[in-house]
């Protein structure tokens, strides 16, 4: 074997590692350890004349393996990896040591900070010795994408790759697509009506000649990684004939079974066989099984639809035999843009929703002020009559680590809109109760000046309850939201007919089955995990998985969009290369110490090693398009056949020993 | 005009005393708007942080001993500020630094309790008095279960009716049981909210020589403040034993089928939620499921129960302190329950006890309600 | 004397708790400076070898801690080392540590706090222990 020569770098990071590590005393320390031959510090080793230094040492010195001890390997180990390559070394005799986030940043003693970060140099030249070459192998990339929710987030992702001529799945899980941005009535701060933006948008993805979409469907399984995934949707069943059915929905005014519609957040009733709103794309009526008595009754009640659909897509047969449907597809990327769920604040007993009749949701009040809408667009009380006094309360379940401690963040401005909305459709007074006004947006600001020249009341307190029981005369018959007028100083109790709670942004409720589907991270407040919060916000820690709008934590319609496309790019772009490379850390087999056991065979959940009959004697091989590295093979195999490249047991354990070797 | 500057020493010293938690305030006033005081009389509880958190506070000022540790205000609170710690915190600096006055009343409870063990300043051999003719045995190791009544069953003359009704019933359930008598001190939960740190660690410590030389294992209370404080400050000082007021225990008796009623009482009872049962400790379901078990019984609710029940104004000190007619809480307590037209308020605080008992005297409505423990109860249905 | 100082090794998994070290990092949560990482892929990577290693090499306490059953990069990587450490439990007993000298912990990406929080507990764990009965062992043969 050549004789093992190593060089090590140690960062300064400026003073974010050199502040609290005295860098060159460790250099000094490594220039001591065995094998080494060359060692340095560096201001900044992820500079270009910070790589320089390396590729310069492997010529000058023949290094043939290399350390940076600097920041986490999963900011700048591909860095150095590279600048190996470039300098004629194979990547993987590499090895890094992260002395920045896990030690010059979270203890303070630069004495004892010293030693740790010699240990880890240590540890990772002791490692470094035991690596090995590894071969870097290529596969191509699927140019189909999946995008996975059909609100205005995978609309616009859909659509951006459709644009460039790629094909894209779209699925949604409900009849039509257009998620929550179609409740919404007008948009802030311009006011454009949210169906007139978002309807072209629909029916383009509903035409689109690259786009298929799967609306009522679900996805259910995901196999494979970035460039080959495999994905099985589940096509819900209709109960009608899709290719007959032209949406003209008179079934759905003949059929006498209701249930509160879910699309007019239960302000209005929708029938067993329904449109969801008129614009639906794609335009096709279903039937709720659980509702149609035709269904429940096994064909011996009902059936009107039947009678009356001229197109003939409804017929026994597909109200009574018509099964959900398994898609399987291929593609090599995947956006999830699955959207969120609005906070029910009937968990906060002192606002009472769900006890008094006036107090509305945000997305209630959406509907309400809809022309098409459950009242038409008319604001209007439980009991017909309008309102002279409306209460707008911010930060229902945002802000509040009993609920939820992040903010909302549309939560202001979309109050702000209400106000104005209400001055325009009504002569009632508005109150909003507001914590800190955040107008942030383009225009958002402005927004909040007209609202305040159109007459809007602001009141800056944290509501704590809202009550019927009146104390004075002007306050019966009406609901009175009470709070500390917090810049007065004083109690403050306005009676109102109505109150709108801003209710937060949620995580979907099953947020935690999609996250295991596609193998995405949950943040603590439920929301998906971004790879890097700042600079990688779409991409998540699996390659080839995406997130876009909501899913990732609330945000309003612009930044949705903008990253949507930005997903979309990123999707792009992988297809426009065509190929990715391969882990190369993955499992091989020493076929010298296997005795076939099949073990690994067992343990593995993605069928890598199979156990195989070799000139007559049985061993495992490893099929390494499905081998991820994870390892679990290693651990079962009794004879130490079965062996994790980069992970080997020397490579781990000689790194271990020098951790802790007292000196 | 009057300029403020921030005054980072006033600020340092409520901090040191215990108020850490003032910082993550953002002044949302929903403390304000949860706060009892302001059915009454304003009391702007954001503003009282704000001044700590700038140094601004005035320790001179009655508002720092207004403060009835209900803990309505923490419940609500966005930030999880304990806003009672910072209270405390300022009588504490008041108390043991000296920069405020404390109260007539209060000081003279403060000194009866670092004196006598007690706030009333009796005498401390006289504590077991009220056991006299119960013929009830003292607590010795191998006793199973201890009962501790605590200063005002155990010495005034109207509440003494709770603990010999406990007693009473215990000894007739033939429950293993026994009482510390002289040995006992005040709990001292009060008087640490009230910014008496230095007596209440005393008194902890007299209580828990006297647990442990007796080698006491369970104990059962009257009063919630004592259950809160042994559950919940005693272990810090080395005070390892189970606690459990009477209400949770007299509903284990009627689980295990040892507690029957033989009587019928046939009044409409409303429940009063004890802040220190109730939101201290999440104690709801007990007392109620024992008034319902007794037949005849029609058990109402105020229009606020449970989490939202109003408090009856005598935590945190605030029974030894005098409350002017028209700010009591516990006047429009009784009021509620006039309205829903109860026969009795049932109790399970001593605390609500007096207060309540005071109310009903002087609104003259002591003919047509009654105040009653929900041990009394008990014992008149058995 | 000095105060004992224990010598904590984690075995953390490249997606999750690796990560959460370094958002403790980012975020500059400070917490005693007694622990050294290892990163391996996952946390069912974890040989019982590795962490009688770490023992038999001086360490006073190990950490294994990787994803949630819920986000692990492997789909299932934490239920094979559920069953590695119910394994590995039950052989400390037999070379005579203390269980306690041993921990399993799922740490997800964002909770940078936990992960600070596990590491001081465990060094006040391991300081009421005292050094592992293997370092003392070492000790005196030396």
């Amino acid at each position: 074997m050549e004789e093992v020569k190593i060089g090590v770098y140690v960062c300064h990071c400026g003073l974010n590692i050199a502040g609290t590590v005295d860098v060159e005393e460790v250099a000094k320390y490594a220039a001591t350890l065995p094998s080494v031959v060359v060692s340095r510090d560096y201001r900044y080793m992820c500079s270009d004349p910070g790589q320089d230094l390396i590729k310069n040492d492997i010529k000058e010195y023949v290094l043939n393996r290399v350390v940076v001890a600097s920041c986490s390997p999963r900011m700048h180990e591909p860095t150095f990896r590279n600048a190996c390559q470039e300098g004629g070394l194979n990547p993987y005799l590499y090895e890094h040591a992260n002395i920045r986030e896990h030690c010059s940043w979270v203890h303070d003693d630069k004495k004892i900070n010293t030693e740790k970060t010699k240990d880890l140099v240590r540890a990772a030249v002791k490692r470094v010795y035991h690596h090995e070459p590894l071969e870097v192998k290529e596969a191509p990339v699927n140019p189909n994408v999946l995008v996975v929710g059909g609100g205005i987030a995978g609309i616009q992702a859909a659509l951006d790759i459709a644009n460039g001529e790629k094909r894209v799945y779209l699925v949604e899980r409900e009849p039509s697509i257009g998620g929550h941005m179609i409740q919404l009535d007008r948009t802030f701060p311009t006011l454009d009506c949210s169906e007139c933006i978002l309807t072209p948008k629909m029916a383009d993805v509903g035409h689109h000649p690259f786009i298929e979409l799967l609306a009522y469907s679900e996805v259910e399984e995901v196999s494979g990684s970035i460039g080959q995934f495999k994905v099985k949707v589940r096509k819900k069943a209709r109960h009608i004939d899709e290719s007959k059915c032209v949406g003209c929905g008179i079934c759905e005014e003949k059929c006498p079974w209701k249930v509160p519609s879910a699309f007019e957040m239960g302000l209005a009733m929708r029938k067993a066989i329904y449109i969801p709103f008129a614009q639906a794309i794609p335009n096709l009526v279903t039937v709720d099984p659980d509702l149609c008595v035709y269904i429940q009754s096994n064909g011996k009640k009902c059936g009107a639809c039947i009678k009356f659909c001229e197109a003939k897509a409804i017929t026994p047969e597909t109200l009574l035999n018509q099964t959900d449907q398994i898609i399987e597809l291929e593609v090599g990327s995947i956006i999830v843009a699955t959207g969120y769920d609005q906070f029910d604040p009937s968990v906060i007993p002192q606002y009472g929703y769900g006890k008094y009749d006036n107090v509305l949701t945000g997305l209630q009040f959406e509907r309400m002020t809809c022309a098409a809408g459950p009242t038409g667009g008319k604001v209007l009380l439980k009991d017909g009559r309008e309102p002279e006094s409306v209460a707008i309360i911010h930060c229902v379940g945002s802000r509040d680590q009993n609920y939820h401690e992040y903010c909302s963040r549309v939560c202001c401005m979309y109050g702000l809109k209400y106000a104005h909305l209400i001055k325009e459709f009504t002569k009632a007074d508005v109150y909003e109760f507001y914590i800190d006004m955040r107008c942030f947006g383009e225009g958002y600001e402005e927004f909040y000046k007209r609202l305040s020249e159109e007459g809007a009341n602001f009141i800056r307190g944290k509501v704590a309850k809202v009550t019927d029981q009146a104390v004075t005369e002007e306050e019966k018959g009406k609901l009175i939201v009470v709070a500390e007028d917090t810049l007065l100083g004083r109690l403050i109790r306005v009676p109102a007919d109505m109150v709108i709670l801003c209710a937060a942004l949620e995580a979907r409720a099953d947020a935690d089955k999609v996250a295991s589907l596609f193998t995405l991270n949950r943040r603590a407040d439920g929301f998906f995990l971004e790879r890097h919060v700042k600079l990688d916000p779409v991409a998540t820690p699996t390659d080839g998985v995406f997130i876009a709008g909501c899913c990732e934590g609330p945000r309003d319609i612009p930044d949705t969009v903008a990253q949507a496309s930005a997903a979309a790019a990123k999707a792009l772009s992988l297809i426009s290369k065509g190929k990715i490379t391969l882990e190369s850390a993955i499992a091989s087999v020493d076929e010298t110490r296997c005795i076939g056991c099949g073990r690994c065979e067992e343990i593995c959940t993605f069928h890598a090693p199979k156990v195989i009959s070799k000139n007559g004697v049985m061993v495992s091989e490893v099929n390494e398009t499905l081998c991820k590295g994870c390892g679990a093979c290693a651990v079962v195999c009794s004879t130490g056949a079965m062996l994790i490249r980069h992970y080997k047991p020397e490579q781990i354990l000689s790194q271990v020993a020098a951790l802790t070797e007292v000196l | 005009m009057e300029v403020l500057s921030p005054y980072k020493e006033a600020t340092e010293v409520i901090i040191e005393a215990g108020g850490e938690p003032l910082r993550l305030c953002y002044q949302c006033g929903i403390c304000t708007g949860t706060c009892p005081w302001n059915l009454v009389r304003g009391f702007i509880v954001r503003r009282i942080i704000h001044e700590a958190q700038l140094g601004a506070t005035d320790f001179g000022n009655e508002e720092v001993w207004l403060c009835a540790t209900c803990r309505a205000c923490v419940q609500r609170c966005p930030r999880g500020v304990e806003i009672i710690d910072v209270m405390r915190a300022m009588r504490r600096a008041v108390v043991s630094l000296g920069i405020g006055i404390v109260p007539d009343a209060l000081r003279i409870s403060a000194k009866n309790i670092a004196g006598a063990g007690n706030p009333l300043g009796e005498a401390p051999e006289k504590r077991g008095d009220w056991a006299k003719d119960l013929g009830l045995k003292k607590f010795s190791p191998g006793t199973e279960i201890l009962y501790f009544p605590c200063c005002v069953p155990a010495y005034d003359p109207d509440v003494k009716v709770v603990s010999r009704a406990t007693a009473t019933i215990l000894s007739e359930l033939g429950v293993d049981f026994g009482i510390l008598g002289s040995e006992e001190r005040c709990c001292g939960e009060a008087i640490r909210k009230a910014g008496y740190e230095d007596t209440f660690h005393s008194l902890a410590q007299s209580n828990i020589n006297a647990f442990s030389s007796n080698d006491v294992k369970t104990v059962v209370v009257s009063s919630p403040h004592c259950y809160h404080t042994f559950k919940n400050e005693y272990p810090e000082l080395g005070g390892e034993f189970q606690v459990i007021h009477i209400t949770q225990y007299l509903a284990q008796l009627i689980d295990q089928g040892r507690l029957k009623f033989s009587k019928e009482i046939n009044k409409r009872v409303i429940y009063s939620d004890p802040c220190y049962l109730g939101r201290h400790n999440g104690i709801y379901d007990e007392p109620r499921r024992v008034l319902q078990s007794i037949s005849g019984l029609e058990l109402i609710e105020f229009p606020d129960p449970r989490e939202d029940s109003l408090c009856c104004g005598g935590g945190g000190g605030r029974i030894w302190m005098e409350t002017v007619k028209g700010e009591r809480f516990s006047d429009i307590r009784v009021e509620q329950a006039l309205e829903k037209g109860a026969d009795i308020i049932a109790v399970a605080c001593p605390y609500c006890f007096l207060n309540y008992r005071d109310s009903v005297l002087t609104m003259d409505k002591a003919e047509v309600i009654e105040v009653k423990d929900v041990s009394e109860l008990v014992a008149e249905a058995m | 004397m000095a105060e004992f100082e224990p010598q904590i090794i984690a075995f953390t998994c490249n997606w999750c708790t690796y990560a959460a070290a370094d958002l403790a990092g980012t975020s500059r949560i400070h917490y005693p400076a007694n622990v050294r990482i290892v990163r391996v892929m996952c946390s069912g990577m974890v040989n019982p070898m590795y962490v009688f290693k770490a023992f038999e090499s001086g360490a006073d306490g190990v950490i294994v801690a990787g994803c949630n059953y819920t986000d692990c990069h492997y789909i299932d990587g934490p239920v094979k080392c559920d069953a590695m450490f119910a394994r590995l439990k039950k052989m400390v007993h037999v070379l005579g540590l203390e269980e306690e000298r041993l921990r399993r912990e799922m740490i997800s990406t964002s909770e940078g706090v936990i992960f600070a929080r596990v590491v001081e507990e465990m060094v006040e764990q391991l300081k009421k222990l005292g050094p592992s009965p293997f370092k003392i062992k070492m000790e005196t043969l030396a």
